[in-house]
């Protein structure tokens, strides 16, 4: 075997290697792309739901089918702050007066998660039945509006003075590749309990 | 060999990016999907709740409406209305609106029933020309002016709030805007009917207690010269014409008489007016009592409430069993009396409705009367005075207010009790 043979091995290996560094390198990234795509889909597809149940949810405050249950609709809001909210409603549409309270856990509360900022959004009717999204959120806001748009301030002390609401969400990964989470925002400008202001 | 590896490895990875870009791809459709989902809903929900909101409009125009929309196009989506009515007799009818978007079809109920205005605490048309909502005033239930609102030092209204022309503020916003502690709609027309005793002279005169006014005819003289027997040509025929009707409700009864010198007839109040319309034309009514059951007293002339007119269940208690309900209309005014049982306090358990006011009898005169205190709600033309205050904010003549809303008139009302003649939504249900 000659120099030239052992050239040729010498040269073919370091090629060789360096292909496969290049290989390693985009299986690596096609891996965090897959990762982090797939994570992304989920995270949109949690917004959404998360959304589309609060909408559906706060749009029924003050409402029930058997209507002459509640006297005044615009007393339908028992407690609001920033985090939380308790209301009157008809959860089934059954003709039957529920209490529906969503508030927002601590951190503390899911630590099964390596995501250290998500949390557990609660929503329990009737001081009972107890639901819990764990869907990686970590900010559910709420902001108050008065009958002339004016941006109550917190403890609101007359929960009947609310006309408007915003609501704020934002979910992450709850496991994320090389700790990368992904965020995503929702925001509701002025959701409008069509309820609580119609008679 | 090496390069066949080589072939062999970089073909290998090939097939795995192959798998992870069908991979991506799927992933990027999904995310667009969810999107487009999302996005779908939304429109086809608002394309539902306009379709209901232009019905809402043309029941607003016109009550008599049930024609509903068919396949109106809104957004690139389609709306489609039904109104139905649920209850003929209530005359409740239901808006159902349908939205649809990319497939995906969204639905919104809407609940309507007759207005009326025993649902307001308080409805003027005029407020007077120098008549101030002060920081001391609290109306607790819904508020209507067709007037300008004027406001000073932070009024409270717990009800909805809404005037057909808008605020006036005694300084600036900053010093006197009223708390809504419900909502507040400025340039909302709800005029006061002429004709709004009409359907209760109805329904008096149909299953209810309707008093016309008769002539009573009374022979007076005949007695000549102060001799014995009768001159039936000396005698004289007199027409005297009642001008006043008192009614006094003793809880499951009722007395009424008409004149002041006549006798009081009892009746057991269902039986004389079994659907709850009574109804006195041409007389002033004179009124007081214990009222048990449901019924409207109205009356073309005046009612005065000569002492306290209240339910013989409290109504500041909410419970089942207590369905007194008292409506009190009057095409003129509904005034207080100024008589020695209204100098302390007068107590009314009822739904006022007057196209006149309602007011105190000389106001400016009367002694210091302590309170109107009131359970249920104004409707008035015009603001009526009920007493004067002095400086320091004392009442120096008259009555202080103090009304309390009936909680019950959001959703229930005296029987023939005035209607708005539109139609107000009862509950709006997204689904």
């Amino acid at each position: 075997m000659g120099y030239s043979t052992i050239l040729d091995i010498l040269g073919s290996i370091i090629m060789g290697g360096l292909l496969m560094l290049i290989l390693w390198r985009m299986n690596a990234s096609a891996t965090d792309n897959n990762f982090n795509y797939g994570a992304e889909v989920a995270l949109q597809q949690n917004l959404t739901t998360v959304a589309l149940i609060l909408e559906h949810d706060f749009r029924k405050i003050g409402y029930c089918k058997d209507y002459n249950k509640i006297f005044d609709p615009s007393k339908s809001i028992l407690y609001a702050d920033s985090t939380s909210i308790k209301f009157l409603t008809d959860d089934k549409d059954n003709g039957n007066l529920d209490t529906m309270y969503y508030y927002l856990g601590p951190t503390s509360e899911l630590t099964s998660t390596p995501n250290p900022r998500d949390r557990l959004l609660h929503r329990v009717i009737n001081g009972q039945t107890h639901l819990e999204a764990n869907l990686g959120v970590t900010k559910f806001r709420l902001v108050y509006f008065g009958a002339l748009g004016d941006t109550l301030t917190l403890p609101i002390a007359h929960p009947g003075s609310i006309s408007l609401i915003e609501i704020d969400l934002a979910v992450e990964n709850p496991y994320a590749y090389n700790n990368e989470y992904s965020q995503a925002f929702w925001r509701q400008i002025r959701l409008a309990a069509r309820n609580l202001k119609n008679r | 060999m090496v390069g066949k590896a080589s072939l062999f490895l970089v073909l290998g990875f090939s097939l795995i990016f192959l798998v992870f870009g069908q991979k991506f791809s799927s992933l990027g459709n999904s995310a667009v999907d969810n999107m487009t989902n999302y996005y779908s809903e939304s429109v086809a929900h608002d394309c539902a709740a306009s379709g209901a909101n232009l019905a809402a409009n043309q029941l607003f125009l016109d009550p008599t409406w049930r024609t509903g929309f068919t396949n109106l196009s809104l957004n690139n989506g389609t709306i489609n209305v039904a109104v139905n009515e649920i209850d003929p007799f209530q005359d409740i009818i239901q808006i159902v609106s349908t939205g649809t978007f990319n497939g995906i079809t969204k639905k919104v109920t809407v609940t309507l029933k007759p207005s009326k205005f025993s649902k307001f605490a308080y409805f003027s048309v005029s407020e007077g020309d120098n008549i101030w909502w002060i920081g001391k005033d609290t109306v607790w239930g819904p508020f209507h002016t067709q007037d300008y609102m004027r406001v000073e030092n932070h009024p409270v209204f717990m009800g909805k709030a809404t005037t057909a022309k808008s605020l006036i503020y005694y300084t600036n916003k900053k010093s006197d805007e009223p708390h809504f502690f419900s909502t507040f709609e400025d340039g909302q027309d709800e005029p006061l009917p002429t004709d709004g005793l009409a359907p209760i002279k109805a329904a008096a005169q149909n299953n209810g207690f309707f008093q016309p006014l008769m002539n009573d005819t009374v022979v007076t003289g005949g007695n000549n010269g102060g001799g014995w027997g009768w001159n039936k040509h000396h005698h004289t025929t007199t027409t005297i014409t009642p001008d006043t009707a008192y009614i006094t409700f003793v809880n499951d009864s009722v007395q009424i008489k008409l004149g002041y010198d006549k006798t009081a007839h009892t009746y057991l109040t269902h039986t004389l007016a079994p659907n709850g319309a009574i109804y006195v034309e041409g007389m002033d009514v004179r009124l007081k009592g214990t009222v048990q059951g449901q019924y409207t007293v109205a009356s073309d002339c005046n009612i005065y409430l000569d002492d306290d007119i209240v339910y013989k269940n409290n109504p500041n208690i909410i419970n089942n069993n207590n369905t007194d309900l008292l409506g009190i209309v009057a095409q003129k005014n509904v005034i207080i009396t100024d008589n020695k049982a209204n100098h302390k306090d007068i107590n009314i358990d009822a739904a006022i409705y007057t196209q006149g006011s309602f007011t105190a009898e000389n106001y400016d005169n009367l002694p210091v009367c302590g309170n109107i205190n009131l359970i249920g709600g104004i409707t008035q033309n015009v603001r009526g005075p009920v007493g004067l205050f002095n400086y320091g904010g004392n009442i120096s003549s008259g009555f202080a207010k103090r009304y309390a809303y009936d909680q019950r008139l959001m959703i229930s009302s005296p029987p023939f009790f005035p209607g708005t003649g539109r139609f107000e939504i009862v509950s709006w249900l997204d689904e």
